[in-house]
């Protein structure tokens, strides 16, 4: 997966296509969101296409009835519509029968940035985490898309996965999979030795290496993690990594109540990995305006620079 | 099997419900008198297709209880059939027992857990496609509540049956005009609920839900006479029908019995006070 202008959503589901010819009973489901590769899935496979309308309860509860048939199920729509919107269908249909339906999110955090507030996921890891039996992943790149498209497709199971909306620079460079059991990538070989280390998922990832960037250039070496797997969550993994600092800042694009951040602080006090913690991520009463993910960023005070100053003040 | 006899189905069925709530003291016996020959039809005149010894039978018809607050009532049908040992019944919600408040998929015979209200349509519809899909032959059925025809889902349901000729698909509404604060028709109107669904596409009929000639001749003989649609079987029913009191008494919803009550209630069900 050389290619960096490869969006996500298209490279997923030409994974799902290309497994979907051998295997009649992948199904995939929209509810009235598109993409390139989807365009081809849909002419040829329309037996294992489904436009659902848009109407997101009924694609939950239609997917479950098909996985209880032995359908394995991909639904796919905008990540508000596919977390908030439809929770309680999948609460009660998926998570309650643990059913092999894999739920492709796309445009993730502040993705959707020009559509405000109604398009924001700002609680969507906090809920979806928080299902029985889940797994959630956010890919960083669509190299990491793909192999994650891969592991729902060699093990089908109840997953939630959280893609960018705009293509992302290829961060692993051909790494990730050996790294992808883990639950987290360390970019140690890149930043090592330092006294801080980063925290993100997804997005913010590229904003915290961009930070590590920055911070060398003032002489700080950083550590930077990206928790791609936030269920289930890599606790052991994760506190190894933080024995080797003295402080952690995680940044997330998320209301700070049950967010990345928050699984952080759990894995340090149930792992006894205790250390000081600056969590970055959207404060209650964020105030909802218009302007770019980046312009959003600087007010909710997870962009780069203010990811340096967090850094600086605890070093 | 003969309208007497499936007469007298319904009126052990009432009491093995009644037994079960009374001794365990939870479980809405009203919810469940409304549907009981709705379900004594599906199971004992064969509407459904099934082999009680081996529920995952890929080819058995498929049925979904939605409206959860139910589900008890098909215990002691499944118990009959010899889906499980009729022991069960006596530890219904006991801790680590297999029969809860609300039905589950671990439950043989149980083809979906159900408890909030909404889910089931959607759920059949997906039955019915992947039956579709596979070229399978088997149906599936889906019971509602009128109540649960607020729930926006079960309109989304209805679209996507009527929209993929889901003819293998057959809702049947429990319409007792009541739900837990009082009639529908005040609280919130549901309207022509016959004429809502023939304009989702779908055949529709009503019937009376607690007669067996009713239900058998002009509900689910309907069946093969869809052209192409998806069914549905507006069954008018009485929540709480067996028991005098409880009878069309929105307040019965949760409300529990004291021992006087349990008594009247036991006698009325033992004369059978309903049979005609």
């Amino acid at each position: 997966m050389s290619d960096v202008e490869s969006l996500m959503r298209d490279v997923v589901i030409t994974r799902i296509f290309e497994r979907a010819k051998q295997d009649k009973d992948i199904i995939f489901m929209t509810a009235d969101f598109g993409a390139k590769a989807l365009d081809r899935f849909r002419t040829e496979l329309p037996d294992q296409f489904l436009h659902m309308g848009i109407s997101e309860q009924n694609m939950i509860d239609v997917a479950g009835g098909l996985a209880l048939c032995g359908k394995k199920v991909f639904c796919y729509a905008m990540a508000p519509f596919i977390s908030a919107r439809c929770y309680e269908q999948i609460k009660c249909v998926i998570a309650s029968m643990q059913l092999p339906v894999t739920l492709i999110a796309v445009g993730v955090g502040l993705g959707y940035d020009h559509a405000t507030l109604t398009h924001f996921t700002p609680e969507d890891l906090a809920i979806m985490k928080a299902l029985n039996g889940i797994e959630v992943l956010t890919p960083v790149d669509a190299e990491s898309a793909a192999q994650n498209a891969d592991m729902a497709l060699d093990n089908p199971g109840f997953r939630y996965l959280r893609l960018e909306r705009l293509p992302q620079p290829n961060l692993y460079q051909g790494g990730y999979a050996e790294n992808s059991h883990q639950g987290c990538s360390h970019f140690i070989n890149q930043w090592a030795e330092g006294n801080a280390v980063i925290v993100a998922c997804g997005y913010l990832v590229h904003k915290a290496v961009a930070a590590a960037k920055a911070l060398r250039e003032i002489g700080i070496e950083v550590g930077v993690v990206d928790l791609y797997r936030i269920k289930p969550f890599p606790a052991q993994a994760l506190s190894e990594i933080l024995t080797g600092y003295k402080v952690v800042i995680s940044v997330e694009e998320q209301a700070l109540e049950g967010g990345l951040g928050s699984s952080v602080a759990e894995c340090m006090v149930d792992t006894n990995t205790l250390k000081p913690l600056k969590r970055l991520g959207l404060s209650d009463g964020y105030e909802v305006v218009n302007g770019s993910r980046d312009y959003l960023h600087h007010l909710y005070g997870v962009d780069t620079p203010q990811i340096v100053n967090a850094v600086k003040a605890m070093v | 099997m003969l309208y007497s006899e499936l007469i007298q189905r319904s009126q052990w069925l009432r009491q093995e419900i009644f037994e079960m709530v009374a001794r365990q003291g939870t479980g809405l016996i009203p919810s469940c008198f409304s549907s009981v020959e709705i379900l004594v039809a599906l199971y004992y005149s064969r509407i459904l297709n099934f082999k009680a010894g081996q529920p995952d039978w890929v080819d058995r018809d498929r049925f979904i209880m939605s409206k959860g607050h139910a589900g008890l009532a098909q215990y002691p049908i499944l118990a009959d059939l010899g889906y499980f040992p009729k022991d069960e019944l006596g530890h219904f919600t006991e801790p680590e027992s297999l029969l809860g408040l609300y039905a589950d998929i671990r439950i043989p015979g149980i083809e979906g857990s159900s408890g909030s209200l909404g889910h089931g349509l959607g759920l059949s519809a997906g039955f019915a496609l992947a039956a579709k899909c596979d070229n399978r032959a088997y149906r599936n059925f889906a019971l509602l509540g009128d109540g649960e025809c607020y729930e926006g889902s079960i309109w989304e349901a209805a679209m996507f049956a009527a929209h993929h000729q889901l003819d293998n698909l057959v809702a049947i509404i429990d319409c007792n005009e009541l739900c837990i604060m009082g009639r529908t028709e005040e609280l919130l109107n549901l309207g022509d609920l016959e004429f809502k669904w023939k304009s989702f596409g779908w055949h529709a009929v009503t019937v009376d839900g607690h007669s067996y000639s009713s239900l058998l001749e002009e509900g689910f003989s309907e069946i093969d006479n869809s052209d192409g649609k998806p069914v549905v079987i507006i069954a008018k029913t009485t929540k709480g029908k067996g028991i005098s009191f409880m009878e069309d008494a929105p307040q019965w919803h949760f409300k529990s019995m004291n021992d006087d009550q349990e008594n009247i209630a036991r006698k009325e069900l033992e004369t059978n006070r309903i049979a005609s």
